[in-house]
């Protein structure tokens, strides 16, 4: 009698942690009812605004293909997607490039734990002033009559100013690289702190020198750092619009630029447009650089 | 027999701590040694000193006739097995196992066919067969210790070091890798170093067993001697089968706590006196029995006693609050039954006695 008793809660037990019951369900309600108002709904809502009718003046729930013609057939709209892929690419390449020896730097040559942890917040530290300051502070530092202008002149390096270092597509990248290379750093570093010391020392055992470690065995093991850096990276700088609007003086356009000045003029439908292109355009970057690693299997 | 690897007074300082403290020793070529020690002793740096991980502060370290004091790890042909075995996470054990043939900065294989029959030629000497293709976090942990000992192997060294490569494994597995790494050893015809906590598995394992005491090497000798005749009483101890009174030399015999203790023959040369007597060497008798003439004895009262099935351990409390251990072999004698809190007599042979002064 007791016996069956037991087996019956313990049967009971079983359904209960393989399948969520539906008293536990109810935890995801309050997030759910989040993301469905605040996110499914404007994303579907953009979508539809997409096919509205727009006039000079006013906008009409009246379905309709021309947003979607006019913006890509347009040279301006089309250069704006290629300057963003463009700028995008770079700055993600430039991330890479700045922020891996230092990643290897932190999370494999410093031994020192807390140094590690202090030299990551040392990274951080641009992120105590405000977005706004930390672009504009790039003008006198860029500049004609800059800083880097300046000591260049003074030391002889050059005659001339550099005029291409602000408001060009120039300045945009250093700004951006600047801003989120920290992105980069720290999935990477973390990626790297995890290698055991012994799998190097093994690999350095078996013969190895440093270059084949690093390509065999460092590399393929930060990866996933580097993916995850590079997604941070991809999501932000194709959602940018004030880094080239401060530092680009309006020359360079990217679809966030774009979204922001059709919607200052009204004009929803096109802004519309821009955003489901853009979305589209970060849902690819994300599945494509997830293909690049099995993060599951990895993390 | 040559000596392959030879060490003059290698010393290694972590700031004011001495890890190694003038280390010199000489290893046999093609044999089993084993390096006991308890831990904090100095086992793992001597390790890595002799792998090339961590550079000595004086001494030199010849391995197969060259002075490799300052050679890089990488080029000294010295194989080392971790204790947490190390393994590359991201690749499968054929990949692993073919790691050091194709990487390998000093005549790297690059003829694919000939890795993968020294591959498969070792996958089969450590019984990996069927596995080649699984990722390393999928194989128990018998089988992760076969990789990393393939791996090293796969690459040739001249010498294999162990680092406690049996600690991460039960001990069924334990039993019986032990024979398996003796008989891989046999096959391939290298020395091989292994370190370990364990007197049994140093005895077992053996050759030669090296005793390290306090960052320095304590004893060298076959297991018979290390066991029967241990040089020092901090060696006497680490073997955990001696019963140690500390006392000094008196006339007639040696004084400790527990009065004269007597003792047959000369006593052996060491920095602190004591007086050891073997767990298995001591008879139990009713209080007040009377002693023979060869004969020492002593009173404790019963504690308790342990079965470990060859054998019963029963411990006594001297006089002076020390414990003191007994163990009665059952093939022997059918274990007595001792009441707790009462006084027994213990006694043994005087000639069992070792005596260190």
């Amino acid at each position: 009698m007791t016996m069956t008793a037991i087996t019956e809660e313990t049967e009971t037990g079983k359904a209960a942690s393989a399948r969520p019951s539906g008293k536990t369900l109810w935890l995801l309600a309050p997030g759910v009812l989040w993301m469905l108002l605040f996110l499914v709904l404007p994303l579907a809502m953009m979508l539809y605004v997409s096919f509205w009718t727009q006039t000079t003046f006013k906008i009409e729930p009246t379905l309709t293909l021309k947003s979607w013609v006019t913006f890509f057939t347009s040279e301006t709209y089309l250069g704006a997607l290629w300057t963003t892929v463009r700028i995008w690419l770079i700055v993600l390449v430039a991330t890479i490039v700045v922020g891996y020896p230092a990643a290897l730097f932190v999370g494999l040559f410093v031994k020192n734990k807390t140094l590690q942890t202090v030299l990551l917040v040392l990274c951080v530290i641009p992120f105590w002033t405000s977005f706004l300051i930390r672009v504009l502070a790039w003008r006198p530092m860029l500049g004609k009559e800059g800083a880097i202008n300046m000591i260049l002149m003074k030391i002889g390096v050059i005659t001339q100013p550099i005029e291409v270092l602000l408001f060009s597509e120039l300045s945009v990248i250093i700004g951006m690289t600047q801003i989120y290379c920290v992105f980069m750093v720290g999935p990477i570093a973390f990626m790297l702190g995890r290698i055991d010391p012994s799998i190097i020392e093994a690999a350095k055992d078996l013969g190895a020198g440093f270059w084949r470690i690093f390509r065999t065995i460092i590399l393929p093991l930060s990866m996933p750092g580097v993916v995850v850096g590079a997604i941070f990276v991809s999501v932000m700088v194709l959602g940018e619009f004030a880094t080239s609007a401060a530092l680009s003086g309006r020359k360079v356009n990217l679809l966030g630029n774009i979204i922001v000045t059709q919607v200052g003029s009204l004009k929803w439908a096109f802004a519309a447009v821009a955003g489901v292109v853009l979305t589209i355009l970060m849902g690819a970057v994300v599945a494509a650089l997830l293909r690049v690693v099995d993060l599951r299997k990895e993390l | 027999m040559s000596a392959v690897l030879q060490l003059s007074n290698v010393v290694k300082a972590y700031g004011d701590l001495r890890a190694l403290n003038g280390i010199d020793l000489a290893l046999p070529d093609d044999s089993y040694v084993s390096l006991l020690g308890p831990s904090g002793s100095g086992k793992t740096t001597l390790l890595r000193v002799i792998a090339g991980f961590e550079q000595p502060e004086s001494g030199a370290i010849r391995f197969s006739g060259k002075d490799v004091t300052h050679t890089p790890p990488h080029q000294r042909n010295i194989g080392f097995v971790f204790q947490n075995f190390a393994l590359f996470p991201h690749l499968s054990v054929y990949d692993n196992i073919a790691f050091g043939l194709i990487n390998r900065a000093v005549d790297p294989v690059t003829d694919m066919k000939l890795v993968d029959r020294k591959v498969r030629d070792m996958i089969a000497l450590v019984g990996l067969a069927g596995l080649e293709d699984r990722a390393t976090t999928q194989i128990s942990g018998g089988q992760k210790q076969r990789v990393a000992l393939a791996r090293t192997l796969v690459t040739e060294p001249q010498m294999v070091l162990l680092d406690e490569p049996l600690g991460a494994l039960d001990a069924n597995l334990r039993a019986r890798m032990r024979s398996e790494l003796r008989m891989i050893r046999e096959r391939c015809g290298v020395t091989f170093l292994h370190v370990t906590g364990s007197e049994t598995e140093a005895l077992a394992m053996g050759d030669t067993v090296l005793v390290l005491d306090r960052a320095r090497i304590a004893q060298q000798g076959d297991s018979d001697t290390i066991y029967n005749r241990p040089c020092s009483p901090a060696v006497a101890r680490f073997l955990n089968c001696y019963n140690l009174f500390a006392g000094r030399m008196a006339d007639g015999g040696f004084a400790s706590a527990q009065g004269l203790l007597g003792f047959r023959g000369e006593p052996q040369k060491a920095a602190d006196p004591a007086y050891a007597i073997r767990y298995d060497r001591i008879d139990i008798r009713p209080a007040g029995a009377s002693a023979a003439a060869d004969e020492v004895q002593i009173e404790g009262t019963f504690i308790a006693s342990e079965y470990t099935g060859s054998a019963v351990n029963a411990f006594f409390s001297l006089d002076d609050g020390k414990v003191f251990e007994v163990e009665a072999h059952l093939s022997h004698r059918a274990p007595d039954n001792y009441e707790s809190h009462k006084r027994y007599a213990l006694a043994w042979k005087k000639e069992d006695a070792l005596v260190f002064a």
